[in-house]
C-alpha cells in the first residue's frame, strides 16, 4: 500500500465527514462542516481536490457531481496519529481530565468474558 | 539561588509540608471510616469530596500556624523596648527545626514537581480544547435532536453540542461552560439506538453534576499534594463514585439497569481488548457491571476498605517517625563506642564555647525556636552545622565568602562594649543601650544630656529610629543614668509606645505583687532603697526583696525602714542572703519588694495611667480584632506590672495598655 502523508487539521475534518457518512459529493462535505464553523464551498472544494491528487480520497467521476470517499478506513488514522503530539497529550493528562461511561483502561478479554456471563445469567434469570 | 529556600515563608511552607504527611494520612483515614458506613454512592461521592477539598484547607491553616509572626503586639510590653530578654527560655511553640536539614531541600523539590504536573494539566487542557475543534464532525440532526430530549429528560437546561471525532474511542464529555459530548465516529450508528441513549444518558449525567469543572479542581489539588499517596487515594475514591452516580443517573432515567449494563459492555467490546500484561481483574468496569446487576462483590473487594486504612495507618506511622526528635538517631551506646575521643569531648563541654555563643553572641537575635532547638544538640558537629546554619539562613547575599549580617553583628557588640560598658564592668553588649544597639544598629540620631536638663534629673539619652522593622516609624528609646555611673536604663517613651500599639490579656490566677524601687549599697554590704512615698503603707520589715545589680540577682529581705520622708521617698534597708558578686558594691541597684501575694484574682497588664483602687477606663479589642471600644473598669490592688481588674472586665478580654489619652474624646477606635 502507497505511503501516505500525515493529513493537516483541515483534512482531518473532511476525512472525519466521509468516514461519518460515507462517500459524498462537495456540496454534502460543505454542509456537514459549516453546521459547526463557517467554511467556504470553494475552500473545501479546493482542499479536497487537492487530497484527492495526494491520494487521500478517491473520486468517483461517473455521475455529474463528483464522489468522493476517503481512500483508507478510519483506523489508519489511529496509526498515522499515534505521533502527533495532541494524541500523545491525549493518551495521559488529557484523558485525565475529560468524563466519559469507561475508563481509560481498555478491558481484558477475561473480564470481558465475565461482563458477558453475568450479563447472560441475570437475563436467564429474569425470564 | 539558597537564600530564598531560608525566608520564613519557604521554611513553614517546607513544614506545611511535612505537617501535611500525616494530616492527609489522618483525613484519609477518616474517609475510609465513613466509606466503610456509607452504602449510597451520592452520600460516597460526597464524604471523598469533602476529605479532598479539606487537604488543602488543612494545608493552608497549619502554614498559617507555622509562619513566624513578624509584628506580633503581644506581651505586657512593646517590642520596641522590649527586645528578647537574656537566656529566655520559653518552649518552641513546633518542634520545626528538628528537620532544619532537610527543610532546605523540601520546598524546592515540592515546587518542581507542583511546576511539572500543572504544566502537564495544562498541555492536557490544551489539547482537550483542540480535541473538541479537530477531526470532529457534526452527526445527523436527528442525534442532536435526541440528545436535546435526552437533556430535557435529565432537567438540563444548558446546551449541550455532539460531535463524532476521529480521535476518541469513547464517548467522552469536554467542556464546562460550553460542554460537547465526543462519541467515536462509528458508535452512533454501529450501536443500538436504546444502547446509544444509554451511553449518551450517562455523559449527560456528567455535564449535569458538573463533573467536568470538580475534575479539574480534582487535578489542581492532585498536583499541589502530590506526594502523597492519601490525596491519590481519595481523589481514585471521587472518580469511581463518580461514575456510579452517573450509572444511577441514567438508570433512574431510562429504568432499565439491564440494557444500560449491556450497552456499557457493547462499548467496551468495540473498543478492542487490553494486552493481557496490562490487565487485571476487578477493574472499574467489571464493579460497575456487578453493582448494576445487583451481583455481590467478590470477598477480595470487600476487603478494600480495611487495606486502605492500612495503608494510611502505616503513612502515618511514618510520618510520626519522621518527627522525632533527632538526639534519637544518636543513641548513648553509639557515643560510648568511641571511647577514646571522649576526654577531648569532655573537655570542649567544660568550655561550653556553644553555650557562651548562645547567651552571649546571639542572645538578642536568635529565635525562641532556634533556642529550643540549639539546647537539643548533643555533639560538636551538630552545634557547628548549626551556627553555620544560623548565619546562613541570616546572610543577605548567600553565595558570597562574605555574611554581611554576621559582619555588622560582631561589629555592634564591639562598637557596645567599646562605648556602653559602665565603670562597674559590666560589659556594654548587656546594657540597655547594648541590647537596643545590637537588637535595631545604630539610631538614626541620638540626642544626649549627660547632665541631664531641667525635666530630668539625670543624665539622659533619646535614640530616634526612623524605621524599625515590625515595630514602627519614628521609634524614640530613652535611656536614663538615675545613678550617674554610666549605665543608662531604658524608661518607656510615649513615642515608642505610640508607635507599636500595646495590648495584654486580662488573666486569672495568682498575682505576686511588688513595689520597685531603685538603690545604693551601703558600706556595711547591705542595700538603701529609695522607696516612693505612696506605696510605703504595704512595705513592712520582714518582706522579701530580689536585687538586681545588673550582674545577677541575689536576693535579701527588709530589715529596716526609715521613719521620715525625703524627697518623696523613704529609705528601705535589705539586708541580702548571700553576698554581692565583686565589683557590684560600687554602683546601684534595682529592687522589688514582695509585698503581697494574691492567690486567686483577675488582672491585667497595667495601664500607663491606671492607679491603684481607682476608676478608669480602658479600651477593650472586640472579636473582630480591628476595633477596640472605650470600658469603663474599676481597679484594684497594683503591682509594678500588673493591675488588679475588680469590675468591667473578665478574663480572656484583650485590651489597650498604651497611653490613650490622645484618644479621650473618642469611644470607639480602628486599629491599624
Amino acid at each position: 500500500m502507497q505511503e501516505l502523508p500525515r493529513p493537516t487539521d483541515a483534512e482531518l475534518d473532511i476525512l472525519t465527514v466521509l468516514w461519518s457518512r460515507g462517500p459524498a459529493t462537495v456540496r454534502d462535505v460543505h454542509e456537514t462542516i459549516s453546521a459547526r464553523r463557517p467554511a467556504q464551498y470553494t475552500t473545501i472544494l479546493k482542499l479536497m481536490q487537492i487530497m484527492a491528487d495526494k491520494g487521500l480520497l478517491l473520486r468517483d467521476e461517473t455521475q455529474r457531481a463528483h464522489i468522493y470517499s476517503a481512500a483508507r478506513p478510519r483506523e489508519w488514522t489511529q496509526s498515522q496519529l499515534a505521533g502527533d503530539l495532541l494524541q500523545r497529550a491525549f493518551g495521559g493528562s488529557a484523558r485525565s481530565l475529560l468524563m466519559g461511561a469507561l475508563s481509560a483502561r481498555k478491558a481484558s478479554r477475561k473480564e470481558l468474558d465475565e461482563m458477558r456471563r453475568m450479563l447472560d445469567e441475570y437475563e436467564k434469570g429474569a425470564k | 539561588m539558597t537564600h530564598w529556600m531560608h525566608t520564613p515563608s519557604a521554611q513553614a511552607l517546607g513544614l506545611t509540608l511535612f505537617h501535611f504527611l500525616w494530616e492527609g494520612a489522618a483525613i484519609a483515614a477518616v474517609l475510609a471510616l465513613a466509606l466503610a458506613t456509607l452504602k449510597s454512592s451520592r452520600a460516597r461521592y460526597a464524604a471523598a469530596c469533602v476529605a479532598l477539598a479539606a487537604m488543602p484547607l488543612v494545608c493552608g491553616m497549619t502554614f498559617e500556624r507555622v509562619l513566624p509572626r513578624q509584628t506580633l503586639p503581644a506581651g505586657p510590653l512593646p517590642r520596641a523596648i522590649a527586645p528578647p530578654p537574656l537566656g529566655s527560655d520559653s518552649p518552641a511553640l513546633h518542634r520545626g527545626l528538628q528537620a532544619s536539614d532537610v527543610l532546605p531541600y523540601v520546598v524546592p523539590i515540592w515546587l518542581t514537581g507542583v511546576l511539572l504536573l500543572h504544566a502537564r494539566t495544562l498541555a492536557g487542557w490544551a489539547a482537550t480544547r483542540r480535541l473538541q475543534r479537530n477531526g470532529v464532525c457534526a452527526p445527523p440532526a436527528r442525534w442532536q435532536q435526541r440528545l436535546g430530549q435526552l437533556a430535557a429528560g435529565v432537567r438540563l437546561s444548558k446546551p449541550v453540542v455532539l460531535l463524532e471525532s476521529c480521535r476518541v474511542d469513547v464517548p467522552l464529555v469536554a467542556g464546562y461552560l460550553r460542554p460537547v459530548i465526543l462519541v467515536p465516529l462509528d458508535l452512533l450508528s454501529g450501536l443500538p439506538a436504546g444502547q446509544v441513549e444509554a451511553i449518551l444518558l450517562h455523559e449527560l449525567a456528567h455535564i449535569r453534576r458538573r463533573d467536568y469543572l470538580i475534575n479539574l479542581l480534582q487535578a489542581v489539588v492532585e498536583n499541589l499534594l502530590f506526594y502523597h499517596p492519601a490525596v491519590w487515594w481519595v481523589s481514585g475514591v471521587i472518580r469511581a463514585e463518580r461514575e456510579h452516580c452517573c450509572d444511577d443517573l441514567a438508570v433512574a432515567v431510562q429504568g432499565n439497569a439491564f440494557e444500560y449494563a449491556s450497552a456499557l459492555t457493547a462499548l467496551e467490546t468495540r473498543r478492542g481488548v487490553a494486552e493481557p500484561a496490562l490487565a487485571a481483574t476487578g477493574g472499574d468496569l467489571m464493579k460497575r457491571i456487578r453493582r448494576l446487576l445487583n451481583r455481590p462483590e467478590p470477598r477480595h473487594t470487600a476487603f478494600t476498605p480495611a487495606l486502605a486504612a492500612g495503608i494510611v495507618i502505616l503513612t502515618a506511622a511514618a510520618a510520626l517517625t519522621a518527627w522525632q526528635p533527632k538526639p534519637q538517631d544518636q543513641p548513648p551506646a553509639a557515643q560510648q563506642k568511641q571511647g577514646d575521643v571522649l576526654p577531648k569531648k569532655l573537655i570542649a563541654v567544660g568550655a561550653d564555647p556553644y553555650r557562651k555563643w548562645l547567651n552571649e553572641d546571639v542572645a538578642y537575635i536568635i529565635t525562641d525556636e532556634e533556642r529550643a532547638a540549639f539546647k537539643k544538640l548533643q555533639t560538636d558537629e551538630e552545634h557547628e552545622h548549626f551556627i553555620e546554619q544560623f548565619w546562613l539562613r541570616r546572610d543577605p547575599t548567600p553565595g558570597t565568602a562574605e555574611n554581611e549580617f554576621k559582619e555588622e553583628h560582631y561589629r555592634r557588640i564591639a562598637y557596645t562594649v567599646a562605648h556602653f560598658t559602665p565603670a562597674s564592668g559590666l560589659p556594654g553588649w548587656k546594657t540597655d543601650r547594648g541590647r537596643v544597639y545590637i537588637t535595631y544598629g545604630p539610631p538614626d540620631e541620638i540626642e544626649s544630656h549627660p547632665n541631664g536638663n531641667a525635666a530630668h534629673a539625670f543624665p539622659y539619652e533619646q535614640w530616634m529610629y526612623k524605621l524599625i522593622a515590625g515595630v514602627g516609624t519614628n521609634v524614640i528609646v530613652e535611656f536614663d543614668d538615675p545613678n550617674r555611673n554610666g549605665e543608662y536604663h531604658m524608661t518607656a517613651d510615649a513615642s515608642a509606645q505610640r508607635a507599636s500599639v500595646w495590648m495584654d490579656t486580662v488573666k486569672r490566677g495568682p498575682l505576686n505583687r511588688k513595689v520597685r524601687a531603685l538603690g545604693t549599697v551601703a558600706d556595711d554590704g547591705t542595700v538603701r532603697l529609695q522607696v516612693p512615698e505612696p506605696v510605703m503603707k504595704e512595705v513592712a520589715i520582714g518582706q522579701n526583696v530580689s536585687v538586681d545589680t545588673g550582674s545577677g540577682v541575689v536576693a535579701g529581705h527588709v530589715f529596716r525602714i526609715a521613719p521620715e520622708v525625703q524627697n518623696g521617698t523613704v529609705g528601705v534597708s535589705v539586708t541580702l542572703n548571700a553576698p554581692l558578686p565583686a565589683g557590684a558594691a560600687a554602683k546601684g541597684v534595682d529592687a522589688a519588694i514582695d509585698i503581697e501575694n494574691v492567690p486567686d484574682t483577675v488582672y491585667v497588664g497595667r495601664p500607663v495611667n491606671a492607679l491603684a483602687n481607682s476608676d478608669g477606663t480602658i479600651f477593650k479589642i472586640e472579636p473582630d480584632g480591628k476595633h477596640a471600644v472605650r470600658v469603663p473598669v474599676h481597679f484594684g490592688r497594683a503591682s509594678v506590672n500588673q493591675i488588679e481588674v475588680v469590675t468591667g472586665l473578665v478574663p480572656g478580654d484583650r485590651v489597650i495598655l498604651s497611653d490613650m489619652s490622645a484618644y479621650a474624646n473618642y469611644e470607639r477606635i480602628e486599629l491599624k
